[in-house]
């Protein structure tokens, strides 16, 4: 069926309008009386234990209510089950500068700030690991105690045999690929509002109300219930709308937690909003990522292997690090035909902030890597890089070797729209000097086929609930954060039931009001919410042509619902069309426009009429709903879906984590031009085409596309997070440079519809795919146009301009440590590229690079 | 990160403005557009008892051509209004080029002349929040008395970063500064004093409040080159301005002066004046970038390495010759 009335449509997000007039509310402009504001106290060490927390100056000071320390909610979480190693506020050892130590309550924002002041804390300063590969060295004064020498978790996969498979190969490269740390800057900062119920039977503090900039609702009340150790039945969270998350609020952040625990001990309700350098502190971004890649190739260009180890600079929590690791492994798989992987992956503790989950978890700093040696392997056989990657293309159906099963597939169409719009045969090769163009792909999963808690409850759940006043609302638990949930759920529902958008009122991500819906993350709501949405319309509607069967005397199946009317198969043009009063009752949803409000009464003699008139060739949605709840008692629709058992993947150690029940893919091809004298790299163009199975709504994939190549182009060029011995040089906004609108190339985005047989009305996602896939092709382009291979991301301009000068021999002006990244220990103590040669704070006595130091200068002595 | 509790003086003359500032000497900041002052105090880099809020004091807003096409800007003059001034760009393009490349527009919108010849240095370890410079043990410039970027120095390398300096040094400007005891006059490249910490002679009691561009510069042709990682927002990382007028096809003048890559901008005397009397070629260009980088002391007060920003002043100072010389 591709006759839709509402899918397919280009269609405005359904809170455009009070986003863009300022009336809708997000957490920060929440209220409630009584509100106190929080502040946290954090870590001014990147490792430290704590001897003693002395808050009495704070809380004598005027104004201030509570003060909150770490044995004030002592039990431990952590967004993985295998990974709960977070307190609410630290218990004895900081981790990290910016780690969580004391949280106050006040009055106001600045008598909170100088409470802050007020607080003595004894520390005892430990030896820092910032470097993972140093970090794994560690013996004593680890960063958790049970996690020997920093190491989160490590997996070892082998698919197929990669020492046959190189063996057969004709060409081989390796290399060292590394992609420094960058972070989500959502717009919209974290902010968490908490406030508990008095229970009227005891006066005792009763149920808890938590209003959070989350992506996840249902796991926060999970976490909540585990810190505050109350039933999760009597807390409520209530997701306001959120100002993008990209993975930065898909897990329980600090202060979620901490606003909660305040909020108990201060006996009020607490706000607490993230100053942006709270946001870089409580990060959960892309880690820093250190890949050594070997690829070999048959003469045709064929893959015959691939081996990649894998070392994550995780910071100083699990988060979703496993998950991490394990992705970067299994998405080798998936989009390309490849007979044997080898993969090794290690997830390091380091003390820096954690990292976590971040558009296209896992899988964009590996595919960097892959993309940039397939280029190069392409260079070295003289064939074109888009031509092998199509030789490489998967034959779907099929399950890939490391098990994931793939069914939609609209990779080889992907390429051929990009080569086709960029005039790439034409112009690849022939550009002037300086300028060039490259090509890429990448994919992603419409969420994950498992969830992070292991069990048999679907993924999402929704309810539908149409009333006689023929108002159709749709309860999910799905997470609006600007990406278009409530607009597809809509969409959904409405095409389903044949109604009109203004007729649907979505009621998402409140734990109290909607069924669980495990989150936005993982691009997982259009195909998973979608589903539960349309077998939840599929439901009531089931019920109204029951009814509506009765009243035209045909069967069920003979009834098309459409644009706000039931008609009978076979029939043409509604009568309805030619009555002008019937026709504005039916559009105005039962408001009638001179003012009368006895709309129902209007509908219920306008049925007595028709009754009399005997059955009908066509009924209105109304009619129809009408009859339906005469004739059920109660008019609802309920539907639930879960991954299937096939697209659950293999049944190795870490198996779990890389099937999707649908993956989406991208091609991308960039133009760049580089100023060879400064190194400045300058994009112009970028053509993207994303298979997200079937467009939903064709301007929202459209932003996704534009979105995701933009961030990825700011991972390619500008952002980093940089780091000297813990602290983080740039936790703002003005010194971690997002792309502006100066730097934004026009892309042209390309939706490329593969109809996918599981999706909802064929769909797939289309928020993340296309990311990955921007950073190689940059990388890819900047080869074209001036000949440099760059291996470590972001390419800023010193960084090209070193690579251009070490190509032609010219003078090296050192202007990077870490443009050959096998060699100088100070990138590694520094984990960044600005280099600091050993300027700065002192670092602690007991500080391993330091005693190092100290050593070779007492050997020099 | 909430702003300190202050009072709010605000001035409807400027010599309420000079008795205010001598009142609360000491103790008090001026705020022209606050598009600096305004993110410092929020991260407690200064907790003054008063504010100086200058909005109200209009006689020191407006660009006022003289007769003789020399120039007087107000000092409340906003970096937008010097952008879209015609007279500006007609007779000191530099100035009206450099002005345009100052943060974003609507902060061209708040920011003022004055202050952005008033603009504090700028560097990694300073413009931090509170919590932040605790981490670090703070710096020589604010509570602390060891500099991050050159230690074991005892001065501090904070880098001047606002990008209309350079331009008014290679126009001559002159600047009005007006104190308890009356009006003076300086040259602007006396304003400032190569210290990081203490970078310009102004005294707590003082007002900036003209700046005057000499008739004999109207005029040249004037270049500026930023480095910067965005196109917009960013502070320069490096930034040449270049002026030059040319007799019979040579050179008969030309100054070149660079900022953000030294405590202070600084007028690069020799590179100016090797040019000369000459024709402008590659080489020559080439020659006044190496004197040009060679005076540059760029250290790690900001993004991209000093190697790199000491090699780009080389880069655009050669290039701006070049682009004065052909317009």
């Amino acid at each position: 069926m591709t006759d839709f009335s509402i899918i397919g449509k280009p269609t405005a997000m359904v809170d455009a309008a009070e986003k863009t007039t300022g009336a809708g509310k997000y957490t920060d402009d929440l209220r409630v009386p009584g509100m106190l504001v929080g502040k946290i106290l954090h870590s001014p060490y990147p490792h430290a234990r704590i001897k003693s927390i002395d808050t009495k100056r704070a809380e004598v000071l005027d104004g201030v209510i509570a003060v909150v320390v770490g044995k004030d909610a002592p039990n431990p979480y952590g967004i993985l089950p295998v990974g709960h190693d977070e307190h609410a506020l630290a218990l004895d050892k900081v981790r990290y500068v910016g780690d969580n130590v004391a949280c106050v309550v006040a009055i106001s924002e600045s008598i909170a700030e100088k409470a802050l002041e007020l607080i003595d804390v004894d520390y005892e300063v430990l030896p820092a690991y910032f470097d993972p590969e140093e970090s794994l060295k560690a013996k004593t004064h680890l960063i958790h105690d049970n996690k020997p020498g920093n190491l989160e978790k490590d997996y070892h996969h082998a698919f197929g045999d990669p020492d046959k498979g190189f063996a057969e190969a004709d060409h081989r490269a390796e290399a060292r690929f590394i992609a420094n740390e960058v972070t989500h800057a959502a717009m919209e900062p974290h902010s968490t509002l908490a406030s508990f119920e008095l229970d009227p039977h005891t006066g005792e503090m009763g149920r808890l109300t938590v209003w959070s900039s989350t992506q996840v609702p249902y796991y926060l009340q999970h976490k909540l219930s585990l810190v505050l150790e109350m039933p999760m039945s009597q807390i409520r969270v209530i997701k306001p709308l959120v100002g993008g998350g990209f993975g930065g609020k898909s897990e329980v952040i600090p202060l979620e937690i901490i606003v909660a625990v305040a909020a108990r001990k201060a006996q009020a309700p607490v706000k607490i909003t993230y100053t942006r350098e709270e946001v870089f502190w409580a990060h959960r971004g892309r880690p820093r990522t250190i890949i050594d890649l070997k690829t070999g190739i048959k003469n045709d260009g064929r893959i015959t292997a691939v081996k990649a180890r894998v070392v994550q600079d995780g910071g100083a929590y699990c988060s979703y690090g496993v998950v991490t690791i394990l992705y970067s492994g299994a998405l080798l798989g998936a989009l390309y035909d490849i007979p044997h992987i080898q993969y090794d992956g290690y997830r390091v503790l380091t003390n820096k902030p954690a990292c976590g989950a971040m558009r296209g978890h896992g899988t964009v700093n590996v595919r960097f890597a892959f993309e940039s040696q397939l280029d190069e392997l392409a260079a070295k056989i003289g064939m074109d890089p888009a031509e092998i990657r199509q030789r490489n293309l998967l034959k779907p159906p099929c399950i890939t070797v490391n098990g994931l099963r793939v069914q939609s597939y609209g990779l080889p169409e992907c390429i051929e729209k990009t080569v086709e719009r960029s005039a790439w045969k034409q112009r690849k090769g022939k550009l002037p000097r300086g300028r060039g163009l490259g090509i890429a792909c990448s994919h992603y999963v419409s969420g994950a086929a498992n969830s992070i808690i292991r069990s048999d409850m679907p993924h999402s759940t929704v309810n539908i609930k149409i009333d006689r006043d023929g108002g159709v609302v749709v309860y999910t638990g799905a997470s609006e954060i600007g990406q278009g949930s409530d607009t597809m759920t809509a969409q959904v529902a409405a095409e389903v039931l044949g109604c009109s958008l203004a007729r649907v009122r979505v009621i998402a991500a409140d734990t109290d009001l909607t069924p669980i819906d495990i989150g936005s993350y993982s691009s997982r709501v259009t195909f998973m919410a979608g589903n539960a949405t349309l077998r939840a319309a599929e439901d009531a509607k089931k019920r109204i042509a029951a009814a509506a069967a009765k009243k035209m005397n045909c069967a069920t199946e003979d009834i098309v619902f459409r644009d706000d009317l039931l008609l009978k198969k076979g029939s043409v043009v509604p009568p309805a069309k030619n009555d002008k009063s019937e026709e504005a009752e039916v559009t105005q949803g039962g408001a009638s426009g001179s003012g009368r409000v006895e709309g129902q009464i209007l509908r219920g003699s306008l049925q007595q009429k028709r009754k009399e008139e005997g059955p009908k060739e066509w009924m209105t949605f109304e009619e129809a709903v009408v009859a339906a709840i005469d004739f059920h008692g109660a008019l609802t629709g309920t539907g639930s879906y879960a991954p299937p058992q096939e697209a659950r993947g293999g049944k190795h150690k870490g198996g779990g984590v890389g099937p999707s029940p649908a993956y989406s893919y991208s091609a991308q091809v960039a133009e760049v031009s580089v100023d060879e004298e400064t190194g400045e790299v300058t994009v112009h163009k970028v053509w993207a085409a994303h298979d997200c199975g079937r467009a939903l709504n064709p301007v929202a994939v459209e932003g996704q596309i534009i979105g995701s190549v933009w961030m990825g182009m700011g991972q390619a060029l500008t952002e980093e997070m940089i780091w000297k011995d813990g602290m983080l040089m740039n936790a703002g906004m003005l010194e971690y440079r997002s792309p502006s609108s100066v730097e934004s190339p026009e892309v042209e985005p390309i939706i490329v519809e593969s109809i996918d047989p599981e999706g909802p009305f064929g769909a797939k996602e289309c928020s993340e795919g296309s990311l990955a896939a921007t950073i190689p092709a940059i990388a890819n382009a900047i080869y074209d146009a001036v000949g440099v291979r760059l291996h470590e991301s972001p390419f800023t301009p010193e960084r090209v301009l070193a690579a251009l000068r070490a190509k032609r021999n010219a003078k090296n002006l050192n202007m990077t440590g870490g443009i050959d990244p096998t060699a100088p220990a100070r990138l590694r103590e520094h984990g960044g590229s600005l280099c600091f040669q050993n300027k700065g704070p002192e670092r602690h006595a007991l500080d391993p690079a330091r005693s190092k130091n100290s050593l070779s200068s007492a050997g020099a002595d | 990160m909430s702003l300190p509790q202050f009072r709010l003086l605000r001035p409807r003359a400027l010599n309420e403005a000079i008795d205010s500032l001598a009142t609360h000497e000491g103790n008090v900041r001026v705020l022209s557009g606050g598009t600096d002052l305004i993110p410092s105090m929020r991260q407690k880099l200064f907790e003054p008892e008063y504010v100086l809020d200058l909005h109200g004091v209009t006689e020191l807003r407006g660009i006022r051509p003289q007769s003789d096409s020399a120039v007087e800007i107000g000092a409340l003059t906003t970096l937008s209004a010097i952008e879209k001034s015609s007279y500006l760009r007609r007779h000191f393009s530099v100035l009206t080029e450099a002005a345009a490349t100052v943060a974003s527009p609507v902060l061209r919108n708040m920011g003022t002349i004055g202050g952005n010849i008033c603009l504090d240095t700028r560097c990694l370890w300073y413009n931090q929040s509170l919590t932040w410079r605790k981490g670090c043990g703070y710096c020589i410039k604010k509570d602390g008395d060891l500099c991050h970027v050159a230690p074991g120095g005892t001065k501090c390398w904070a880098a001047f970063s606002a990008d209309t300096p350079p331009a008014l040094l290679c126009l001559n400007a002159q600047i009005e500064i007006v104190g308890p005891n009356g009006t003076r006059r300086i040259p602007l490249k006396e304003f400032y004093t190569g210290d990081g910490e203490k970078y310009r002679t102004l005294l707590p009691t003082e007002l900036v409040t003209r700046v005057f561009l000499p008739r004999e510069s109207a005029d040249y042709h004037g270049v500026y080159r930023k480095l910067r990682v965005r196109g917009s927002i960013d502070y320069p990382l490096a930034g040449v301005a270049v002026v030059m007028k040319h007799s019979n096809g040579q050179v008969e003048d030309a100054r070149i002066a660079m900022t953000a890559v030294n405590p202070a901008p600084i007028l690069v005397q020799r590179a100016g004046e090797m040019l000369i009397g000459k024709v402008i070629d590659d080489a020559l260009a080439e020659a006044a970038g190496d004197i040009a980088a060679r005076t540059a002391k760029p250290l790690t007060t900001s993004a991209l390495t000093p190697e790199y920003r000491r090699e780009m002043i080389r880069v655009f100072t050669k290039r701006a010759v070049l682009a004065a010389a052909s317009n």
